[in-house]
Order: structure tokens, then C-alpha cells, then sequence
């Protein structure tokens, strides 16, 4: 803050977007809107819209000045005018709200968040460690999730049993889609009604948070025997996951790791599938956000630096399997990169009895 | 982010109750003269798109348009595989795919309002600056106004369907807390047992705040990792249904329940049968409460509560949640149940 002649920063939150409140101010609002007055001294004060989330958070940090407005916009305005001459500035884009950019601030949020941004993107040795303890949770989940995965249950009672784990760890956060079926499976999404049958392809995608720090594991699975078919695919998916490993290390793109993946499916005949017509992206940032930056996607030029940590995800849609998903966390090194995911590398196989 | 069920049962909630509520916007948007009414959702703040169409995203975000007739049609973030996930789920006219959901809003209103109309905005004061910029700075950006107050007024009081999800929600919670087993020592064990049971009972998201320790500190806290758990603890379970959600707490004495609770319960009874639409301001002695409810995109937003002053009006039959702490000689108590709230000179009475 010093540095760009910032006084007071102000971030915005809620809880879709708690990252930066996170980092800034170590608070996770649960539900509404907060803001923290962040000073080059530290936190300053924290305005939400309730008076339980304030008296939680004061529970959670006595030393924080926490005030709760039904109007915390218009709390939050106010307070931002009685600062004066302050030099000051918001953050981040994505959680601002926009009564508070339609002012003399607008101009500086881009730059404000881009200064979070950076500080972010290379994690700290607890931030590491954090990130480790949630790869071994991941881990551990899926295998929970493999032994929920039986023909006849419904796709929400696997993440109830996942859930169920992570709390019982202390974890009380995870983001998780999947997907269950064949070749019809065109992605993944929140658990439905359907009914695992046999020769089913199960996909997950999990996601718990230790310390507010998100890892992710994607796999995917088989009830029954795995065709031939399956295999077969299964070692494209691999041998993608591979290849963007490999091009993690420091000086490389993000841009590198995904066209690493891209090559493999090219090379497979499989370029048409990883379009955005069939794959979001081919991995992304982990941090306090599940979806942090980069995006690992060929036309991204960020350059990898020691300590940022990522997902490497090959995931796409198959024609001959559908939707199929394999991926690992990963942490960059000086020399490389650090495989934080345990679990396998191999297509599971259900039991069906 | 949502992680639970989320399907549309068209038994539950039938396309007719869905169309009724969108058309009764539509006349007011009429009646405000408005052009179009945009709504903004995510997953913290899910419930006004929820209500109209039973969308609820699991992450990312969308805007729903609607205009004076015909169907809303839904600018959504999300990758293009996923707008048939989306259609399962929901009942809207048309899904657009929209990365930069402002600028795919702008261009929509440069389409379809050629000319100046005033554009009506839930809650504009709180729309993410990314999604309110392109509008703001179009050719349309002078004609944005606040819709909060028109959304509002046909919010409540909740129809029949809400009211059946809302017992379903409820009920869910109620069966989660019932599953605590006896001697449970660890918050960790408590909230397990609380996730898993609402889960496969078919929540759409829970939301666990507990005590673990009520003589110590009788704030309701988020938990990351671990506590033990006292003699008497609280825990709050906010439970979302099919998009509905409730909030319900209960004191949990591993001894005998002390007879003050009971007393208690009968002081949360008697408050509860007081509230009602002309009497919003309740005066309980050494008692803090607040009472909620879903007028916007939040999923429950506060009404009035005892630290402030004045309640904002709630017509009756509303759907709303009261939460009450009360200091007794022994300690404190915490309660709160979903609610119907009474009309005029009729008392309010507990959903479940």
C-alpha cells in the first residue's frame, strides 16, 4: 500500500467472493455484504449487515472494530467520506458494489485489485501448508466418495457422504460438481436424482478448504468393469495430466500447461474437443478462491513463479465416453513443480455387488 | 457454493405458480412504467432469480431480464455445456450465454429498448460493479433505476408453494437436529451428523453455526476445524429447500433439559403469538431477536430486530424466521423458528 501511495484500502466481500477479505483481513462473511478498512497498520474496521455475522466475527478476532448496518453500502460510504484527505482505495472489481464505484473511486479499483492480485498469486509458507493439508483432505474425500459411488444411489447422496466427511476433519467448505452416465454426459454440475447405473462413468470434482485454502482432485470412476473404450480414453486424459505437469516449473505460461494438454488431444485426434464448445478451461489458480488465476488456458501469458499453486485439469468431453475428468493439485517450485495429490493416477473401477 | 440437490420438481413447484409470480411483476413493471426489470443472482444472493424462475446457480453468476411480457430470458456466465443443466432446472424463456455479464446486458438493452425507457434494477445499489459499469456507461445508463422497493411488494406474504417448501426445509432441519447423537463430544462429530442427515434428505445447502460451549460464549460461530463441546451448546441450522430456506435454532443440554429452558420455550411461544404485521417491535425482557425474511435476493434478510429501531413493514402471511437469545439466571438460551407471520390483530403462528 505504501508503495502505490494508498493509505486505506477498502474490500468488499460476500460470500461468494470472500478471498480478498480473507487475505486482507482473515474474515469469511457467511452471508451479506462486508467491508474491511484495511490501513497500512493493518485492519482497521469491518462493517456488515447483520448483528450476528458482526458478533461472530468480534467472537473470531476482539481486536477487530466490527459494526453492523442494515445499509452496510451506505455505512460503508459514509465512512469512506469521514476518511477525509486519505489517500484511498477499493477493492476488489469482482465484489464491489456499485453505489461504492460510482464515485471519484471508480478510476483506481483496477489497480487496487490488481495489487491484491499479486500479493495472492504466490503463497506464503502456512499458505503452502494450508494448501497441503486440503490436498491430503481432497484425497481422503474422494476416497469417500468412491466408496459412496454404488448403482442405485443418487448422485446428492455421494456428496452427502463427502460432506459429512470434510466436517468431521473440521472443513467447512467444499466445492464439488459431478457427473454421472455415458456418453450423453456433456459436463458436470450440482448432485441431481439420477440413480448410478451400471458401466456409468462417474465424475467429481472436489474441493475443500483448510485455513480458507482450497485444493481440488478431479477423477473419474467406473460401476462395473471398465470397457475397453474407457481404457483407452483413460490414458489420453493421463498422458494430458502429464504433459501439463511437466510444463509446470517457474518461466513458463499458463498458457504453456494448457497447450502441454492440447497437444496430447490434437495428437489423439481430439483437437476439436478442447474448444470451449466442449472444456471451460485446463486447469486454474487454488488459493481462497476455487477458481483463483490464472486460468490455464493456451492464450493466457502469465508466467508461473516459485510457490503459486494451481490445478492441472485436462477435463473435457470424450464422443466415444463423454464428459470424463482427471486432475491434480500442484504447487511450483524453483526447479518444477510439487504434485500436492496423492490419489492414483488410474481410471477406479466400482465393485457393482 | 452450493453443492447440495438442486432439481425442479414440477409437483412441487408448477410452471403456472412460476408464470404467476413473473406476470405479477409484469404488472407492476407496468404500472412503474418500467421497460424492463433486471435481476441480478449468485450463489450468496440466489433468492429473487430463484423465486420468479427456480434457478439457483451453484457458482458464477447471471442476470434474468424480464420484460413487460413473455417469458425472462437469462444472461448466464456459465459455460455454454451447462445451459441444459440450467433448462432442467429452471423455467425461463431463453438462456444466453454472457462471459462479460455487463456488456452482454448493455448490448441486450441496446437490442431490445430502442427507446428510453426507465430500466428497473433490484437492489442496484449492490449489483457488482463489473455487471453495472457497461450499463451505466451505455446509452442507457441514465434510465437505470432501483427496483428493490417494486420487487419488494410482491415478495410477500409467501403463496402456498413456498409454504410447503419452507415446512419441507424446515423439517429437514428439524430431522437433522433430532440425528445429534446422545454423548456427542466434538463440533466436529455434531456437524457431520448435521450435513449428512440434511444432505440426504435432499437440502439444497446447509448452513451450520454453533455455540460449542453456551456458558462460555453464546455467539453462533462458523467452525473451522474443531471445539469440544460444553454441557450446553447451541446450533443454528440454516437449511435451503428448493431454493426456500429457514433458519432454526436449538439449546442442546447434555443433563437433564434445565427446567429455565422450558420456561423459555414458552417465552418464544408467547413472542411468536404477539408478532404480528401491526406489531413488528417486540419487547422482550433481556431478550436481543431478529426477525427475517426473503424480500430480495438475499436468502434471508432482516425485518427488525432489537438493535435497531425501527421494523420495516412485512404484510401478513409472510414467511419469516425469529430468532431469539434470551439471558436467563442460568445461563443463555437461544431459539428461532420459521414462522407465518399474523395480519393485523392475529397472532403469528410456527411453521412446523
Amino acid at each position: 500500500m505504501a508503495e502505490e501511495g494508498i493509505d486505506v484500502l477498502v474490500v468488499a466481500g460476500n460470500p461468494w467472493r470472500s478471498d480478498y477479505l480473507r487475505f486482507a483481513a482473515d474474515i469469511t462473511p457467511v452471508e451479506g455484504h462486508a467491508f474491511a478498512f484495511i490501513g497500512r497498520e493493518g485492519p482497521a474496521r469491518i462493517i456488515v449487515e447483520s448483528p450476528a455475522e458482526a458478533a461472530r466475527l468480534r467472537s473470531e478476532q476482539a481486536e477487530l472494530d466490527v459494526r453492523w448496518s442494515l445499509s452496510a453500502i451506505e455505512e460503508t460510504e459514509t465512512a469512506i467520506r469521514e476518511l477525509g484527505q486519505l489517500r484511498i482505495a477499493l477493492a476488489p472489481l469482482a465484489a464491489v458494489p456499485c453505489r461504492l464505484a460510482m464515485g471519484p473511486l471508480a478510476a483506481g479499483i483496477a489497480r487496487a485489485t490488481a495489487l491484491l492480485d499479486r500479493l495472492m498469486l504466490r503463497k506464503s509458507p502456512p499458505e503452502i501448508e494450508a494448501l497441503r493439508r486440503a490436498a491430503v483432505l481432497a484425497d481422503e474425500g474422494y476416497a469417500v466418495f468412491r466408496k459412496a459411488a454404488r448403482v442405485g444411489r443418487p448422485e446428492y447422496a455421494l456428496v452427502a457422504e463427502v460432506e459429512a466427511f470434510f466436517r468431521s476433519r473440521g472443513c467447512p467448505e467444499n466445492f464439488q460438481i459431478l457427473g454421472s452416465g455415458g456418453r450423453e454426459v456433456r459436463g458436470m454440475h450440482p448432485p441431481t436424482e439420477r440413480r448410478l447405473a451400471p458401466g456409468d462413468l462417474v465424475t467429481t470434482e472436489l474441493t475443500p478448504c483448510v485455513d480458507g485454502y482450497y485444493a481440488q482432485i478431479c477423477r473419474t470412476l467406473v460401476l462395473g468393469e471398465p470397457s475397453e473404450a474407457q481404457e483407452r480414453v483413460f490414458s489420453v486424459y493421463n498422458e494430458a495430466l502429464e504433459a501439463g505437469i511437466a510444463a509446470v516449473r517457474p518461466g513458463a505460461t499458463a498458457g504453456d500447461i494448457a497447450w502441454a494438454q492440447n497437444k496430447v488431444f490434437r495428437n489423439h485426434g481430439l483437437g476439436d474437443y478442447v474448444t470451449s464448445e466442449y472444456t471451460r478451461v485446463r486447469g486454474h489458480g487454488l488459493g481462497l478462491y476455487v477458481d483463483a488465476r490464472p486460468a490455464v488456458l493456451e492464450d493466457v501469458d502469465l508466467k508461473l513463479e516459485p510457490d503459486m499453486t494451481l490445478i492441472v485439469h485436462p477435463n473435457t468431453y470424450h464422443p466415444e465416453v463423454g464428459y470424463f475428468v482427471h486432475g491434480d493439485s500442484v504447487r511450483v517450485t524453483p526447479d518444477g513443480c510439487e504434485v500436492l495429490t496423492r490419489t492414483a493416477r488410474r481410471l477406479f473401477s466400482v465393485p457393482l455387488v | 457454493m452450493r453443492r447440495g440437490l438442486i432439481s425442479w420438481s414440477r409437483d412441487e413447484v408448477p410452471p403456472s405458480v412460476l408464470e404467476g409470480r413473473v406476470a405479477r411483476l409484469q404488472e407492476q413493471m407496468r404500472a412503474a412504467e418500467l421497460g424492463v426489470v433486471l435481476i441480478y443472482t449468485s450463489f450468496a444472493r440466489p433468492s429473487a432469480v430463484a423465486w420468479l424462475t427456480h434457478f439457483v446457480p451453484y457458482w458464477n453468476e447471471a442476470l434474468l431480464v424480464v420484460l413487460p411480457t413473455g417469458a425472462p430470458v437469462l444472461l448466464a456466465a456459465f459455460s455454454k455445456r451447462v445451459h441444459d443443466w440450467i433448462r432442467s432446472v429452471s423455467h425461463v424463456g431463453e438462456v444466453r450465454s454472457a462471459p462479460d455479464l455487463g456488456r452482454a446486458a448493455a448490448a441486450f438493452l441496446g437490442e431490445h429498448l430502442p427507446k428510453p425507457l426507465r430500466i428497473g434494477v433490484l437492489e442496484l445499489d449492490a449489483l457488482p460493479w463489473p455487471v453495472a459499469e457497461p450499463m451505466i456507461k451505455s446509452e442507457h445508463g441514465r434510465a437505470l433505476v432501483d427496483a428493490t422497493g417494486l420487487f419488494a411488494a410482491i415478495r410477500q406474504p409467501a403463496d402456498e408453494v413456498e409454504i410447503r417448501l419452507a415446512r419441507r426445509a424446515a423439517t429437514i432441519a428439524v430431522q437433522a437436529l433430532k440425528a445429534i447423537p446422545t454423548g456427542t463430544k466434538r463440533a466436529s462429530e455434531l456437524l457431520s451428523v448435521l450435513e449428512r442427515s440434511a444432505r440426504l434428505d435432499g437440502a439444497e445447502e446447509v448452513l451450520p453455526r454453533l455455540a460449542p460451549d453456551l456458558r462460555a460464549n453464546a455467539t453462533l460461530r462458523r467452525l473451522e476445524g474443531d471445539a469440544l463441546l460444553g454441557e450446553r451448546y447451541a446450533v443454528e441450522l440454516s437449511v435451503a429447500y428448493k431454493a426456500t430456506w429457514v433458519r432454526i435454532t436449538r439449546c442442546v443440554s447434555t443433563q437433564a433439559v434445565p427446567p429455565s429452558w422450558r420456561g423459555a420455550a414458552n417465552r418464544f411461544v408467547e413472542t411468536v403469538e404477539r408478532l404480528n404485521e401491526a406489531n413488528l417491535s417486540l419487547e422482550p425482557k433481556n431478550a436481543a431477536w431478529t426477525l427475517e425474511t426473503c424480500r430480495g435476493s438475499p436468502p434471508l434478510s432482516i425485518v427488525a430486530t432489537g438493535e435497531a429501531p425501527s421494523p420495516s413493514p412485512l404484510p401478513g402471511g409472510s414467511l419469516a424466521c425469529l430468532s431469539l437469545r434470551l439471558k436467563l439466571d442460568d445461563g443463555p438460551w437461544l431459539g428461532g423458528e420459521p414462522l407465518i407471520l399474523g395480519g393485523r390483530e392475529q397472532p403469528s403462528r410456527l411453521l412446523i
